[in-house]
C-alpha cells in the first residue's frame, strides 16, 4: 500500500472517534514522556555544572605529595575538546610588613576557574565582585583575615620565597573552597606561573598538584577511561559524585528524575492500551464486512500492521510537536527561577524512550485483538455465540505487560525500580481481583430501584467488566501518581533533616586546651551558643590485631583514611545523629575501647572486638573496638572515625579542640574581634558552603515539583480519557434512562455515586499499591526508613472520589441537555 | 406506588390530543420546518399507524406525542396533562408509569442481559418484584431460556422481543412504537406484528406507530399519512 493512500486512509480515520482518541493518546502520551525526560536530562546537566562549581571544574586530577602532573595529560585532554586548568597548592611562610605567617597559597593558572566563580574585593572597602578567573603573574590576593593579621594593604609588597608580588585585591572566597580540616592557614592566591620563581617548591616537597577538567560528559568519560590506566596511587581521579554531601542529594533527585519518567512511561502506555484496546475491539464489524469483501485474513492483518504503523508516526510526530514548545517553556521558566543561563539543548537520545513508549504500547494492545479476529470465521464475528467469551485476553495481556515492563526497564536500568512498580501492580491487581469477587458475590442480589444508591450499587454490578477494567486504570494511575508523591515527600524530609536552619556554618578548629573556657565564653556573650567541644588528636591507625595495617588491608589505596592523619577524639555522649550499629556504647566507668565508624570498620573489615593499633607522635595506643557506629558526615558537625572514651586511652597526649556553631550573617564582624583575640585559633567559615547546598537543594526540590505537576496532569488527561472511552455507551444508556422515565436528578445521582464510588474504591488501591512500591523504593533506592504516609493515604481515595464523581457528572451532560430523542438518534 | 393497573377505561375517551402542533429547528441562520400545525386526537384503546415518506416528519411527531421533546409551537396533552407544561422530571415520571416504547434498532443495553434490560422500567418505577415480572414477561415473548444473554448474542428478532418485553414490562396505558419491524426480515417482522398486537389486545394498550410496513399499517384502527410535516389525511381502516 502507497505512503500517499495510507495518508489518505488516515484522514478518512481521523473522522471516526475511536480513531481519534488513539490518536490523542498517542500524542499525549509521546509529549508527557518526552517533556519529562528532555526536562529531566536538562536538570542533570544544570545540578551538575552547578555543583561542578565546588571542584571549580568537572572533574579533579589531584596528585598528592608527588610529582607534578605529566603536561601531555592536558594535552590529550584539549585534544578531546576538553577545557583544562592547573593549580598548585603549598604551604610556606609569607613575609609582609615585617611580619611572617604561615599560610596556604594557591596558584593557578589563567583559565582557572572552569566552572563557579571567584568572588574578590579590589580592597577592604570595595563592592565584592564575582571573576572567572584568579591573579595575575607578579600579584597576589589574600585572604582578608591576613591581611588585618599582617595589617598590609592593597598595592603593598609581600615575599613568598624569593619572589616579591604586589597585592592586588582580596581573595574572598574561592569556588573550590571546601573544606579539609589539615590545611587550615590563610589562604593567597598566586599565578601559577609564579611557583617556580618563588623556589619554595622542589622535589619531594609537600605540595599538591591539581588539574582540572571540565566540558561534554562523554568526552570527560572517555578521557577518564584513556587516563585511568596511567594513574599512579598518590593520584586521585575526583567528581562532584565523590563528595559525600552533595553527591547523597544529586544521586537522589537523580533517582527520583528517573523513577518520574518511569512512571510517565507507565502512564503513557496505561493512556496508549486504554484507547488502542478500544479501537481494536470496535473493529469487530469492519474485519468481519472486509471478510465477507473476500480479503484474506493475512492481508486484514498486513493492512492493520500498515495502518497502525502510519498513526504511529503520525502521533509521534504531534507528540514531539507539542513536547517541543513545552520543554522550551519549562526550560525558560528554570532560567528564571535558578536565575543562571539554561542552554537550550534538545538531548535527542532521552527522546528514545518516548517513541518506543508509543509505539510498543500502540502494537502491543491495539494489534493482537484485531488478530484475534482476524482468524475467526466472518459469520461468527458478527454475532457471537452464546457461551463463547468476549474476549480471551490473559495472553495479550501478558504480553503487554511484558512490552511495558521491558520499556520501564530500558528507560530506568534499575531492577529494583522496575521490580517495585511491579510489586506494586500486582497487589494492585490481586486486590482488585478480590474486589472483583466481592462485587459480583455481594452486588449480586442489590436491584435498582428509585433510590439513587441501588441504582448506583447495580450500575458497579452490570456494568462489572468495564467498572473493574475502569477501576484498574484508575488505581494504577493513582497508584503512579501517588508513589511519586509520596517519595516526593519524604525526600523533601530528608534533605531539610539534613540541613535544617541554623546548620553551623563556622568551625573553631585548633583550640590551646586552656583557651577553651575563653573561647565558649566569648560567644556566649554573642549570644551565639557553641556546639559540643571535642578535642582532637592527631593519629594514624597503623596496626589491626598486632599486626601491620598495610598488610591486613591489601587495597590500601582504597582506604582514604589510611592514608593520612585521623582525629582521634574521646567523648562522654554518643551525638545525636549518630547511631550504634554493633557493640555498646561506653558506659560512665569504662575507660578502655574504641567505637568506629560504620563505613571505615567495613572497608577495613573490623568487627567489634578487633584490637586497633595507633600511632599518635612517638607514641602507640592499642584499643578494642566496643562499638561500630554510623556517622552523618553531611550534618556540618564535626564527625570522627574513632572515638574513645573520657579518660581512655588518649588521656595525657597532646591535643586541641575543635566545635562549630551558627553565625548569622549580620554578625559576621563578630570574627574580626575573635581573630584579634584568639590568633592562634583558626576559623573556618563554611557558611557560603552551606548556602550553596541549600540553594541547590531548593533547585532539586522545585525541578521535583515540576515533574509532579506533570505526572499529576498526564494523570487526569488519561483518567479523563478512559472515562471518555466508554462515553458513547453511556451516553446511549443515559438518554435510554430518559426515555423509560428516569428523572434527571435521579440519573444525575445515581450516576455521580457510582463514578464515586469507583474512584473511591480505585483511590483505597492505588494508596496500597503505591505504599507497597514505595516501600520497596525506599528500602533499596532512597535508603529511608518507611512508614504508613496517613497524611497523603486518607485524602487520596477521598480526592479521586470527587474527581471521578465530576467526570461522571460531566460525560452526562449532553445527556440532560438534548432531548433523549435526538439523542438516541445522534448515538445510533 | 404507582396504580399500574389502572383498569380498562372508556374507548371513546380520548387519551391524547394535539393541538397546531409546530417543530422548527434552527440550523444556523436558517429555520427548517418539520411539523406544521398538526391537530388530531387518540382515544383510549385505539391503534394509530403513523405513515409518509422518509423525511416527512413521522419519528419527530411521535417523539412529540411521547413527550420526548417539546414542540415549538402546539400542545399535546397526554391523559389530561398538557406534556409541554410539564417539567422535564414531571415528564419523565409521565413516562415511567403511563409509557412505553419500542424502537426501530431495539436500543438494548449492550452490557446488561435481556432480563436486566427488561428489569430496568420497572426498577425505574420502584416496581415491587422486578425481577420475577421480568422474567415473566420474556416467557410470554418466548426467550425464557435466553434471560442471561446479552444483545450481543441475540438475532435482531429477539432483540425485538427484549424491547419489547421491555415496554409493555410496567403496563403502560400507552406504547409508542417507531418503525418496529423495519430492521427485520418479512418473516420475522410479522411475528414481532402479532406479539405487538397480541400484547397490546391482552392489556389494552393505546398503540401509536410509525411504520413503513404496508400489513402492520392495515392492522391498525386508523392511519394518519403525514406529507411534508403536515397531516395529511386521517382515516379510519376498515378492515
Amino acid at each position: 500500500m502507497s505512503a500517499s493512500r495510507n495518508l489518505g486512509s488516515v484522514a478518512r480515520d481521523w473522522r471516526q472517534r475511536d480513531v481519534r482518541v488513539v490518536l490523542s493518546a498517542l500524542v499525549i502520551a509521546v509529549a508527557t514522556v518526552a517533556i519529562i525526560a528532555l526536562f529531566a536530562s536538562q536538570l542533570q546537566r544544570t545540578l551538575i555544572t552547578s555543583a561542578s562549581s565546588f571542584l571549580a571544574g568537572d572533574r579533579q586530577l589531584e596528585a598528592e605529595h608527588g610529582q607534578p602532573i605529566p603536561p601531555e595529560w592536558r594535552e590529550e585532554a584539549r585534544s578531546r575538546g576538553l577545557e583544562t586548568a592547573r593549580m598548585v597548592e603549598f604551604a610556606t611562610m609569607l613575609s609582609g610588613g615585617e611580619r611572617f605567617q604561615l599560610v596556604s597559597v594557591k596558584a593557578v593558572s589563567d583559565n582557572y576557574p572552569l566552572r563557579g566563580q571567584v568572588e574578590y574585593q579590589p580592597s577592604p572597602d570595595g563592592e565584592r565582585q564575582l571573576l572567572d578567573q584568579g591573579p595575575r603573574p607578579g600579584e597576589a590576593w589574600l585572604n582578608p583575615r591576613l591581611m588585618r593579621l599582617l595589617e598590609l594593604e592593597v598595592g603593598d609588597s609581600v615575599e613568598i620565597g624569593n619572589l616579591t608580588l604586589e597585592i592586588s585585591g582580596l581573595l574572598v572566597r574561592e569556588p573550590d573552597g571546601g573544606f579539609n580540616m589539615t590545611g587550615l592557614a590563610p589562604r593567597v592566591m598566586i599565578h601559577a606561573d609564579d611557583v617556580d620563581a618563588t623556589g619554595v617548591v622542589q622535589e619531594g616537597s609537600r605540595v599538591e598538584y591539581i588539574n582540572l577538567f571540565a566540558g561534554d560528559e562523554a568526552a570527560l568519560n572517555a578521557f577518564h577511561q584513556w587516563i585511568e590506566p596511567r594513574l599512579e596511587p598518590s593520584h586521585e581521579w575526583e567528581s562532584i559524585r565523590d563528595g559525600a554531601t552533595l553527591s547523597e542529594s544529586l544521586d537522589r533527585a537523580e533517582r527520583f528524575l528517573l523513577l518520574g519518567g518511569s512512571i510517565a512511561v507507565l502512564l503513557a502506555s496505561v493512556a496508549v492500551a486504554v484507547a488502542s484496546r478500544q479501537y481494536a475491539v470496535g473493529q469487530r464489524d469492519t474485519v468481519a464486512l472486509l471478510k465477507t469483501l473476500g480479503l484474506s485474513g493475512r492481508r486484514i492483518g498486513r493492512m492493520y500492521l500498515a495502518r497502525l504503523a502510519v498513526w504511529g508516526v503520525v502521533g509521534m510526530a504531534g507528540g514531539l510537536l507539542v513536547a517541543l514548545p513545552v520543554y522550551a517553556f519549562l526550560n525558560n521558566l528554570m532560567e528564571q527561577v535558578l536565575e543562571q543561563d539554561v542552554p537550550f539543548v534538545v538531548d535527542v537520545p532521552a527522546l528514545a524512550p518516548a517513541l518506543a513508549t508509543a509505539l510498543v504500547s500502540l502494537f502491543a494492545f491495539a494489534y493482537p485483538p484485531i488478530r484475534r479476529l482476524r482468524d475467526v470465521p466472518a459469520m461468527r464475528v458478527l454475532r457471537s455465540q452464546p457461551g463463547e467469551p468476549d474476549g480471551r485476553a490473559w495472553t495479550d495481556i501478558a504480553i503487554a505487560v511484558v512490552a511495558i515492563f521491558g520499556l520501564v526497564w530500558l528507560y530506568a536500568r534499575e531492577i529494583m525500580l522496575v521490580l517495585a512498580l511491579i510489586g506494586g501492580l500486582v497487589a494492585l491487581l490481586g486486590i482488585l481481583a478480590f474486589l472483583g469477587w466481592v462485587l459480583v458475590m455481594g452486588l449480586r442480589r442489590v436491584t435498582g430501584g428509585g433510590n439513587a444508591w441501588r441504582l448506583a450499587l447495580v450500575g458497579l454490578y452490570r456494568h462489572r467488566r468495564s467498572s473493574l477494567s475502569q477501576i484498574a486504570v484508575f488505581a494504577m494511575t493513582l497508584m503512579l501518581a501517588s508513589t511519586l508523591v509520596l517519595v516526593r515527600s519524604s525526600l523533601l524530609a530528608d534533605w531539610q533533616a539534613q540541613l535544617p536552619e541554623q546548620t553551623p556554618n563556622h568551625f573553631l578548629i585548633n583550640i590551646a586546651p586552656e583557651a577553651v573556657d575563653e573561647v565558649e565564653a566569648f560567644w556566649d556573650e554573642r549570644g551565639q551558643g557553641l556546639d559540643t567541644v571535642y578535642p582532637m588528636v592527631r593519629g594514624r591507625l597503623t596496626e589491626i590485631n598486632g599486626e601491620p595495617v598495610r598488610q591486613v588491608v591489601s587495597k590500601d589505596d582504597s582506604v582514604n583514611a589510611l592514608n593520612r592523619e585521623l582525629n582521634l577524639t574521646w567523648m562522654e555522649d554518643l551525638p545525636e545523629d549518630n547511631r550504634i550499629v554493633a557493640g555498646t556504647w561506653v558506659n560512665d566507668q569504662q575507660q578502655e575501647g574504641v567505637s568506629v565508624e560504620a563505613e571505615l570498620a567495613a572497608e577495613l573489615g573490623v568487627e567489634v572486638g578487633d584490637v586497633l593499633g595507633f600511632t599518635v607522635g612517638s607514641d602507640i595506643i592499642a584499643e578494642p573496638i566496643t562499638s561500630i557506629r554510623t556517622v552523618q558526615w553531611e550534618s556540618m558537625k564535626p564527625n570522627f572515625y574513632m572515638a574513645f572514651p573520657p579518660g581512655g586511652a588518649l588521656e595525657g597526649l597532646p591535643a586541641t579542640w575543635i566545635t562549630s556553631f551558627y553565625l548569622p550573617p549580620s554578625q559576621k564582624s563578630a570574627l574580626n574581634d575573635f581573630t584579634r583575640q584568639f590568633p592562634t585559633v583558626s576559623l573556618l567559615e563554611v557558611d557560603h558552603i552551606i548556602e550553596r547546598i541549600q540553594q541547590i537543594v531548593r533547585q532539586v526540590t522545585q525541578a521535583i515539583e515540576a515533574i509532579l505537576a506533570l505526572i499529576l496532569a498526564a494523570s487526569l488527561v488519561v483518567m479523563a480519557a478512559v472515562v471518555s472511552a466508554t462515553l458513547q455507551d453511556r451516553q446511549r444508556e443515559g438518554a435510554l434512562l430518559r426515555t423509560l422515565g428516569g428523572q434527571q436528578s435521579l440519573l444525575v445521582r445515581s450516576t455521580m455515586l457510582e463514578f464515586g464510588l469507583a474512584g473511591l474504591l480505585a483511590g483505597i488501591l492505588g494508596v496500597l499499591a503505591a505504599e507497597t512500591a514505595v516501600w520497596a523504593l525506599q528500602y533499596r533506592m532512597f535508603g529511608g526508613e518507611f512508614r504508613w504516609h496517613w497524611a497523603v493515604a486518607l485524602p487520596i481515595p477521598l480526592i479521586s472520589a470527587l474527581v471521578l464523581a465530576l467526570l461522571g457528572r460531566w460525560q452526562l451532560r449532553p445527556v440532560l441537555q438534548v432531548s433523549p430523542m435526538l439523542l438516541l438518534r445522534r448515538l445510533e | 406506588m404507582t396504580d399500574l393497573s389502572s383498569g380498562p377505561s372508556q374507548p371513546s375517551e380520548p387519551i391524547l390530543t394535539v393541538s397546531n402542533l409546530t417543530q422548527r429547528v434552527e440550523l444556523g441562520h436558517e429555520s427548517l420546518t418539520i411539523l406544521q400545525g398538526v391537530s388530531l386526537e387518540i382515544k383510549r384503546g385505539e391503534s394509530v399507524a403513523i405513515v409518509g415518506r422518509s423525511g416527512s416528519g413521522k419519528t419527530t411527531l411521535l417523539g412529540l406525542l411521547a413527550g420526548l421533546d417539546t414542540p415549538s409551537e402546539g400542545e399535546v396533552v397526554l391523559e389530561g396533562k398538557a406534556v409541554s407544561r410539564l417539567s422535564e422530571d414531571e415528564r419523565a415520571a409521565l413516562r415511567a408509569r403511563r409509557v412505553g416504547f419500542v424502537f426501530q434498532s431495539f436500543q438494548l443495553l449492550p452490557a446488561l442481559s435481556a432480563l436486566e434490560n427488561v428489569m430496568l422500567p420497572l426498577e425505574l418505577a420502584d416496581f415491587a418484584d422486578p425481577e420475577s415480572r421480568a422474567r415473566e414477561l420474556l416467557e410470554r415473548v418466548g426467550l425464557g431460556d435466553r434471560l442471561t444473554h446479552t444483545p450481543r448474542q441475540l438475532s435482531g428478532g429477539e432483540q425485538q422481543r427484549v424491547a419489547i418485553a421491555r415496554a409493555f414490562a410496567c403496563e403502560p396505558v400507552i406504547l409508542f412504537a417507531d418503525e418496529p419491524t423495519g430492521n427485520l426480515d418479512n418473516q420475522t417482522g410479522q411475528e414481532i406484528q402479532e406479539l405487538i398486537m397480541a400484547l397490546n389486545r391482552e392489556q389494552g394498550t393505546t398503540l401509536v406507530m410509525v411504520t413503513h410496513d404496508e400489513t402492520l399499517a392495515a392492522r391498525c384502527e386508523r392511519r394518519l399519512t403525514i406529507d411534508a410535516g403536515h397531516l395529511e389525511t386521517d382515516q379510519e381502516v376498515t378492515a
